[in-house]
């Protein structure tokens, strides 16, 4: 800390009220929410850039528990591409799995990432400014673990340069009326609309731990900061540039999901062949997302030991979220449950008997997961607010979102239109192997990136502190933010 | 008549502010002086002019070549190399729509970022005027000012309490120049050779053998078993029922309606060996095979009518059996169709 010598402090150094009733509630609006509680950004420097450096020995633990199912899951593949898909348990008529189901549900968490970013940046929601980039993090490897699956799950992936459109010897293009086509490119358009959307918030964060760091640390955060120095001419860029991605990647993300249903919707097969698929699934995207980033949030809070950043306002937050979510998840579901009861067609009407019948228990357990559990507690601030409570809810919604994916896939397809078609699937191991080992995978480069990248947008955060002040109203002290835009 | 380049760090936006005015009046220009800070502080904060943007001809440029790559996947390349598929024209408006919304998208996204790194001089390869304790929330301000009005300038740096000083020799930072071009060609040869892979792969000029033992795979085995027989109660839904082995019986005629029909189906099921025409012309997946005849229409004109069918249901040779995917009713209409080939 420099010697002061001007009069009027910086922004953190705001004097409390004389008045002795409003200091209290100053200093207690200080404990509660994160704008108010301002604190010398040198110090938070120090604090985000310690944590991540420390590696205790469970995370050393961690790191290996993760490490050898991720080297499981690579050995499954390995296998399963030397002897072929027939050591899996897909068949004919269930010729898509739980690999589908992988895409769909990797996919769907890193759906709320974007979201959360992009929307709640340009509403200018202040509780996204400690979690936008965990949420955006999940974005990146959720889809860089989704975009595995389809490679996973076609039989010969030395042929996989064929789908890119580039010119070939055997003049064949990727046929563009394809929905596969569609998505591939949704999914590679969003991939890289997110990267540049997170890079671009990161710059000056990486500026920040170029200032304070040492050796060859100093040199990768230099590099990747491109001498970012903060003049008002780059901020300024920075700003629109994030406001021309966040306008562009909030369509483009509602076309990811899309693109995923109509993979699905696009064939005549019943339980499939609605037109609700994409915005249902856009939905259940963004339910999954959200828990999602709701345990990264308790897991990073608690192993980094960032309570000063993501506090019980931001849990509040996310806990109405994902009610929300969860409402428009029950709606959809109905709608499309619905729609079919009442249609009475033999084949949608022997998928229903299905789910109810020899499914029932994975049926049952969804509609737990997904509507008694979240509608049943998440209504009650308490419960929004107790980590150990929004972290089993968090865990039984990507369970019931995973099953709903698994019976939307698996199940409607061992019911089609021709009877001695009918099978039932059963998972073999290479499918549970790369299933557990894609998650942990998914863990394990979260786990090294929280070390490598500053997992809080620090700036955000001194932003928002920096135009957010008390003000008093009579005999209450309220806070006030400076819109400046 | 040498300039020199000063950095002072201050508290707030406040002291900045009044700093800025004092050292305007001393007769710097405003393009003389650039604030830096570890928060986006609006330019007018300190009476500024916010610098100019050039976002939007990059944004519609990116958005205009995205338009066009997906001209080249939705026209071009259709059209170059036709794939003929049943029920589909080969430019159907919804799919091209959707593939023009991703690339525009995509390709504005990249303006907006090569517009950002360009406009900043992204990334800045030579020294500039800096000081760490910036992102620890100080505002610095950098002036440029000859001799005489520097150390006026630092006059008034130090009446306003900066915590740091700093003044060098304007010569001594200088303009990226060569080396930015040298930097960005690195990149440019990067991208091609991350282009010229797939290229190299796609026509076997790098060949990969991989080890490949699908043929003995537990699946494949497991399809050629037994299905399960379709309920006793069972009807057949359309036309007549083919039972293995026995020649079909009653054959649709020949009506227009069935024609059409089986112009349709063909073009879905036979047409990407057999070609539209049974001629292999455009057959994309035909040319790979020579057994397959020049010419449909003179094979069939040699078979009976359900020799054809059963060839269809059961398929031959390297032909595959489509009794799964056409009715008995739908392979008739087919039948008809390729008898009006060899004529």
């Amino acid at each position: 800390m420099l010697e002061s010598r001007a009069t009027v402090g910086p922004y953190w150094e705001r004097p409390l009220p004389d008045d002795e009733h409003l200091a209290r509630q100053v200093e207690h609006g200080r404990e509660e929410l994160l704008m108010l509680d301002a604190r010398p950004p040198a110090e938070l420097n120090q604090l985000t850039l310690a944590r991540m450096r420390q590696t205790g020995p469970r995370f050393w633990m961690a790191v290996a528990g993760l490490g050898v199912l991720t080297l499981a899951f690579f050995t499954a593949w390995a296998i399963q591409i030397v002897s072929g898909l027939g050591i899996t348990g897909l068949n004919r008529s269930v010729m898509w799995g739980p690999y589908i189901a992988n895409l769909i549900y990797f996919i769907g968490i890193g759906h709320a990432g974007t979201f959360i970013s992009a929307a709640l940046r340009l509403m200018r929601m202040d509780f996204r400014r400690p979690i936008a980039r965990a949420a955006e993090t999940i974005t990146l490897f959720g889809l860089a673990c989704a975009a595995l699956f389809p490679i996973i799950h076609v039989g010969r992936i030395w042929k996989l340069f064929y789908m890119m459109p580039i010119p070939n010897q055997r003049e064949l293009w990727p046929n563009f009326r394809s929905a596969l086509f569609w998505d591939m490119m949704a999914i590679t358009t969003y991939l890289i609309g997110s990267t540049l959307f997170m890079f671009v918030a990161l710059i000056p964060d990486f500026a920040m731990a170029r200032d304070h760091t040492t050796g060859w640390r100093r040199k990768v955060y230099g590099a990747l900061s491109l001498g970012w120095r903060g003049t008002d001419a780059e901020w300024h860029r920075l700003e629109v540039v994030s406001n021309i991605l966040s306008f562009v990647i909030i369509p483009v993300m509602f076309s990811v999901h899309t693109g995923v249903s109509w993979n699905l919707s696009m064939a005549i097969q019943p339980g499939w062949h609605s037109a609700i698929f994409g915005p249902f699934f856009v939905v259940g995207a963004l339910y999954s997302g959200v828990a999602a980033v709701i345990l990264v949030m308790i897991v990073i809070r608690k192993t980094m030991r960032y309570g000063y950043f993501m506090r019980e306002e931001h849990f509040n937050a996310m806990g109405i979220f994902l009610l929300i979510l969860t409402l428009s998840w029950i709606y959809f579901y109905f709608a499309e449950w619905i729609t079919n009861w009442y249609g009475n067609l033999p084949m949608e009407k022997a998928i229903q008997a299905m789910l109810t019948g020899p499914l029932a228990p994975l049926f049952y357990l969804m509609l737990f997961c997904n509507i008694v559990v979240p509608l049943g507690t998440l209504w009650s601030r308490r419960v929004r607010t107790s980590l150990p409570a929004m972290f089993v809810i968090g865990i039984l919604v990507q369970v019931g979102m995973y099953v709903e994916r698994v019976l939307i896939v698996a199940g409607s397809l061992s019911r089609n239109e021709l009877s001695f078609n009918w099978v039932n699937y059963t998972p073999h191991w290479p499918e549970v192997t790369v299933t557990v080992g894609t998650l942990a995978f998914l863990g394990l480069l979260y786990m090294v990136f929280t070390r490598f990248v500053p997992i809080i947008p620090v700036w955000e955060v001194y932003e928002g502190q920096a135009m957010q002040e008390t003000r008093r109203v009579g005999r209450a002290v309220v806070s006030t933010r400076t819109e400046v835009h | 008549m040498a300039d020199f380049l000063l950095l002072g760090l201050f508290d707030n936006v406040e002291t900045t502010a009044d700093v800025i005015d004092e050292v305007r009046a001393l007769g710097v220009q405003d393009e003389q002086m650039m604030v830096m800070s570890n928060v986006p502080y609006p330019a007018r904060f300190f009476a500024r002019k916010p610098a100019r943007l050039w976002f939007l001809p990059f944004v519609l440029g990116g958005a205009a070549l995205g338009a066009l790559v997906a001209f080249f996947l939705t026209r071009v390349t259709t059209n170059i190399y036709p794939i003929e598929v049943g029920g589909q024209g080969l430019h159907p408006v919804p799919p091209t729509a959707i593939i023009y919304f991703e690339m525009v998208s995509l390709f504005s996204m990249l303006g907006a970022f090569a517009s950002f790194l360009l406009q900043n001089r992204f990334p800045i390869l030579t020294r500039r005027m800096y000081d760490e304790r910036i992102t620890d929330g100080y505002i610095g301000l950098e002036v440029r000012a000859p001799l005489a009005v520097a150390e006026q300038v630092v006059s008034v740096f130090e009446a306003h309490h900066a915590r740091v000083i700093k003044r060098e020799d304007a010569a001594a930072f200088k303009p990226q120049g060569i080396r930015h071009l040298l930097f960005w060609g690195a990149v440019g040869a990067g991208g091609l050779v991350a282009v010229l892979i797939p290229l190299l792969l796609t026509y076997d000029i790098v060949r990969i053998p991989w080890i490949n033992k699908m043929d003995d795979t537990v699946v494949v085995g497991a399809q050629e078993g037994t299905r399960l027989a379709a309920p006793a109660e069972s009807v057949p839904v359309q036309g007549p029922v083919f039972i293995a082995g026995e020649p079909a019986t009653a054959p649709l005629p020949a009506t227009d309606v069935s024609l059409q029909r089986g112009q349709m189906l063909y073009g879905t099921n036979c047409a990407m060996c057999h070609g539209m025409q049974g001629d292999k012309v455009g057959a994309e997946v035909g040319k790979y095979f020579p057994e397959i005849p020049q010419s449909l229409g003179a094979r069939a004109a040699i078979l009976s009518d359900q020799d054809l069918f059963r060839v269809i249901r059961l398929g031959k040779n390297r032909m595959p059996g489509l009794a799964e995917n056409l009715s008995p009713g739908e392979t008739w209409d087919i039948v008809n169709y390729v008898r009006g080939l060899g004529e």
